[in-house]
Parts: structure tokens; C-alpha cells; sequence
């Protein structure tokens, strides 16, 4: 059975689709079979953030409505042969998704791959509703930033009570924090929420902690996931963050603001 | 808000009660009326509440108030450990359900009844108007947009009311975690109700319809705390 994670939010532009082409790849290359969906149907980003987006023939809706196959639909990632990508509809919206369609797609994913990757889109509408519905497990990307953080609460609110899990009785959909976009020297300063205040407020178990980085919009623009910049703190940030999906215990790292040594303050570092 | 001509208080009294073993009215009847015959004096006007707990079918409710204010009792309402469905239809009917303080079940009662029994009167408190208030627990947090009503009951949360989280009780409201959201206790009109928590960084306290937005508590922000009506004024007092 795959396990099906969720990359959610409530809140846009936390970095969930950058956090999900991150986990999809960064599983991907420990060898197992990854596919990423991207739920956020018209507008579809994660094929850019993947670099596969002049590949898209057939998307996710086309599979949904019986028009082609998910062989037709699926992008083989070129980097690693085992991680494949579900690309969103441009043309399409988020109704065009229907809970029972979207099981069959999911299920039939489940028999060939160890992972499903959902890409959610923001908001709690149905189309966030639909990327969550089956998972079994949510990466909760929030922001140390007081109204990303509500948000997720909400979201966490709606994983207990809307999900396929929920409304069975099952065991419930296992939370993961993701904190992204974290500057340790705001945090000191006052400015920006800290690692504990988040936890404190959403009380769920810390996944990973993402210093804001360069990094990332760089990487996103080259349609390189910023995983693969092992130089970056980003990079390595999302590299702890596969270990500890794996079961791995990881210390966190760039929680702390640097200490600027001598010659960074003589020469501007 | 005070009524100068009427208050309402609560106080404990000793009703007889009276434990149906049969739906068959005629049968009730002519037992009673061999009961009364031994002390006529005795069951003049007495109060009587209905235990229909031992009854395995449903029983005609009018037909059983009829017979005991025929017989000159006064009747008060029905009690027993029975389902939801049966204690709507009693409300329905316009009878009062009463429930009881004490597991007083007779011993024919089947276990599992008893244990209801005793389980529901174990976390049962008599609230000073005279309701007798259970408690609701909720597990695990309650998160924003999220909203917990305890009716007719105190609201027990074993975790954090997040911000933008409601709960509301007719009775107490304890929280066992941080109450950020808002918490409106004594919904339905209880001065005596209170609010307890661990941490108080709430959006809005309520007690009895008197409340305190955010930027009036100052007093004990950030502490555990309760809060409760001081002549109709809010207080809070330090929970330890």
C-alpha cells in the first residue's frame, strides 16, 4: 500500500508546492517510487517548479473524465527514473475533480508506487478538500507568521473531521509540521514567530525546519527542486526532512542566526 | 437583569419514586390503588417521579401521568437510565425528565444499566439553579472554525481551544490546555456558571451574557485561571 501525503496549508504562498517537488524528488532519490499530483487544478505550478512543463500532453482532469490513460498522463522525471509526475489542468476548474474519480486515480497509483505525493491547493474549498480526502498522512507547511498559522489550525481542523479517515473512524491522518521560510535572526530579534510558538499554538509533531533561503526562488525559476542544491541550507533543511519521513531521527539544524565570524564582518559577508 | 420580585435558587428534596415493572396501565392502577388503601393519608398530594427504567417496551406516558394524578399523587416527571430517543420523546410529550443524583437503580436492573447508572451520576454535578449538569469531555484540541456546544451540560476540553475555536456550555467550561478562542459558559442563562483553564489568552470569556473581549482581561493573561460572575460583575481569580 502507498502512503499518500498530503502537502497542505490553508494559507497560499507558504511554499507548499515547493515543499511537495522537494519530498516527491527527495523520496524519490532514496529509491523508492514516487508519483506527484498536482491538485490545484487551473493553476498548475508544479510542473514548472519540476521543470517538466513543456512535457505536459494529457493532465490529471483528462484521467478524471476517462479521456487518456494515467500512462499517457504521467511525466517521468528525467533526473530520476523512479518518480513520476500527474500535472494539473490550465483550462480547467477545481470542480472537474469528483471524490469517487479521484479515489479510482489514487488507487490504481497505490498498486505501482510506495508514494502519493498531493500537492494541495490553498484555501478549504473543495479543491483543498479533494487533495486531502484520502491521505494518510499531511505535511502542514506553515509560516512563522501568525495568520499562515491560524490557517493551518483550520486546516488541521478539517484533516480530524473531512477526511476519508474522519468519516470512516479510522486511524487518524498523521500531522507533520513543516515550518518554511524560517530566519533564526528575526525570530531573535522579535520579528517572526519561533519554532516553539508554532508548536505551542498547532501542538503537532515537527517535521522540518526551512530557513528562508535564496535558494529557493533560484531554484524554482530553474525548475530544479531545491533539494537537489545539497550546497544550499535549504537543500540540506529538506534532506532532513525525507530522513525523518523515512523514520530517521535527525537533529534540526539553522535553528539558531549565524554568528558572524571575523572575516565575514571584515569583508561584508 | 436582577428580578427584584422572584429568584430562582436550587435545593435538594426527597421525592418517592415510583418504579414501573409493567407498561400495562390497569395493572399500575389496581396495584396503586391497593398501596393507597393501606395509608390514604400517607399518599395524599405526594410528588411522584416515574422510574421507567425496568421497562423493556415503550409505555403510554399520558396515559401513566393520568393515572397518578387521578390516584391524588402529585405528578413531577420521569427518570431512569433510557435511551436519547425515549428522554426526546418524554420532552416532546411536555413532561419533565428528572434525572437522578444518586444510581438508586433497583437491584434488578440489568449490570450495563447499572454502570450507565452509576457512570452518568458519577460525573453529574447539581448546579446551584437546580440542573443537574454532566459533563461533555472533548479530547485533543479544538481548532479554529471549529465549534463545540455542551447543551444542558459543563464542557470538559482535555487539550488547547485554539484562536478562532468556539466552545460554549450551559454549564462550567474547563479547559485543560490554553483557551485562546472564545469560551461562552452559561449559555443559556446560569449566573453561577465559571470558566477554568490552564492559560488564559482568550478572544472573549462570557458568563451569563456579561463578557470580557481579549483587551479587558489584563489582570491574568497568561496564567492559569478562572473566571466567574461576582454580582453580576466578571471576575477572574488565580487557579493556583
Amino acid at each position: 500500500m502507498a502512503r499518500i501525503i498530503v502537502v497542505t496549508s490553508g494559507k497560499g504562498g507558504v511554499g507548499k508546492t515547493t515543499s511537495s517537488a522537494a519530498i516527491g524528488l527527495g523520496l524519490a532519490l532514496k529509491g523508492h517510487k514516487v508519483v506527484l499530483i498536482d491538485f490545484d487544478i487551473g493553476l498548475r505550478n508544479l510542473d514548472l517548479i519540476m521543470g517538466c512543463e513543456r512535457r505536459v500532453v494529457y493532465d490529471f482532469v483528462n484521467v478524471i473524465n476517462g479521456e487518456a490513460t494515467l500512462n499517457q498522463a504521467l511525466i517521468k522525471d528525467k533526473r530520476v527514473s523512479s518518480l513520476s509526475i500527474l500535472p494539473a489542468s490550465q483550462t480547467r476548474d477545481k470542480d472537474a475533480l469528483n471524490k469517487e474519480n479521484v479515489g479510482k486515480v489514487l488507487a490504481e497509483l497505490g498498486e505501482s508506487y510506495d508514494f502519493i505525493v498531493c500537492d494541495s491547493p490553498a484555501g478549504i474549498e473543495a479543491g483543498a478538500m479533494m487533495a486531502l480526502y484520502y491521505a494518510d498522512e499531511a505535511v502542514v507547511t506553515t509560516n512563522p507568521e501568525v495568520s499562515s498559522v491560524r490557517d493551518s489550525d483550520r486546516i488541521l481542523g478539517m484533516l480530524a473531521s473531512r477526511s476519508r479517515r474522519a468519516e470512516l473512524g479510522l486511524e487518524p491522518i498523521k500531522e507533520h509540521l513543516l515550518l518554511t521560510r524560517y530566519s533564526p535572526k528575526r525570530v531573535e530579534e522579535g520579528e517572526m514567530l519561533s519554532v516553539e510558538d508554532v508548536e505551542d499554538i498547532l501542538s503537532i509533531p515537527l517535521l522540518g525546519v526551512i530557513p528562508e533561503s535564496q535558494a529557493v526562488l533560484k531554484a524554482s525559476n530553474a525548475g530544479e527542486p531545491v533539494i537537489l542544491d545539497t550546497e544550499s541550507d535549504a537543500g540540506q533543511a529538506y534532506q532532513d526532512v525525507i530522513e525523518r519521513l523515512l523514520g530517521e531521527t535527525v537533529d534540526f539544524r539553522f535553528l539558531q542566526a549565524e554568528k558572524k565570524g571575523i572575516f565575514s564582518r571584515l569583508f561584508g559577508g | 437583569m436582577a428580578d427584584a420580585s422572584i429568584e430562582f435558587k436550587g435545593s435538594s428534596f426527597t421525592l418517592s419514586v415510583l418504579h414501573l415493572k409493567t407498561p400495562k396501565t390497569a395493572d399500575i392502577h389496581a396495584d396503586l390503588v391497593k398501596k393507597i388503601a393501606q395509608a390514604p393519608d400517607f399518599f395524599y398530594l405526594v410528588p411522584v417521579v416515574v422510574n421507567i427504567e425496568q421497562l423493556t417496551c415503550s409505555v403510554d406516558y399520558q396515559a401513566i401521568k393520568a393515572l397518578i394524578e387521578e390516584l391524588k399523587f402529585t405528578f413531577v416527571g420521569f427518570t431512569g437510565s433510557v435511551d436519547k430517543e425515549q428522554r426526546a420523546l418524554i420532552r416532546e410529550l411536555g413532561f419533565s425528565f428528572v434525572n437522578t443524583a444518586k444510581a438508586n437503580t433497583s437491584a434488578k436492573s440489568t449490570t450495563s444499566k447499572q454502570n450507565h447508572a452509576v457512570k452518568e451520576a458519577s460525573s453529574a454535578v447539581i448546579a446551584s439553579q437546580g440542573h443537574l449538569y454532566t459533563d461533555k469531555v472533548h479530547r485533543g484540541q479544538i481548532r479554529s472554525g471549529q465549534q463545540v456546544y455542551a447543551k444542558d451540560q459543563n464542557l470538559v476540553v482535555i487539550g488547547s481551544v485554539s484562536a478562532g475555536a468556539e466552545v460554549i456550555a450551559d454549564g462550567n467550561i474547563h479547559v485543560y490546555g490554553s483557551l485562546r478562542g472564545r469560551a461562552i459558559a452559561g449559555a443559556k442563562g446560569h449566573h453561577k456558571a465559571q470558566i477554568y483553564c490552564q492559560n488564559l489568552e482568550a478572544e472573549l470569556v462570557s458568563i451569563n451574557g456579561n463578557y470580557w473581549l481579549s483587551e479587558s482581561i489584563e489582570e491574568h493573561w497568561g496564567t492559569p485561571v478562572y473566571i466567574h460572575l461576582n454580582d453580576n460583575e466578571l471576575t477572574s481569580s488565580k487557579l493556583i
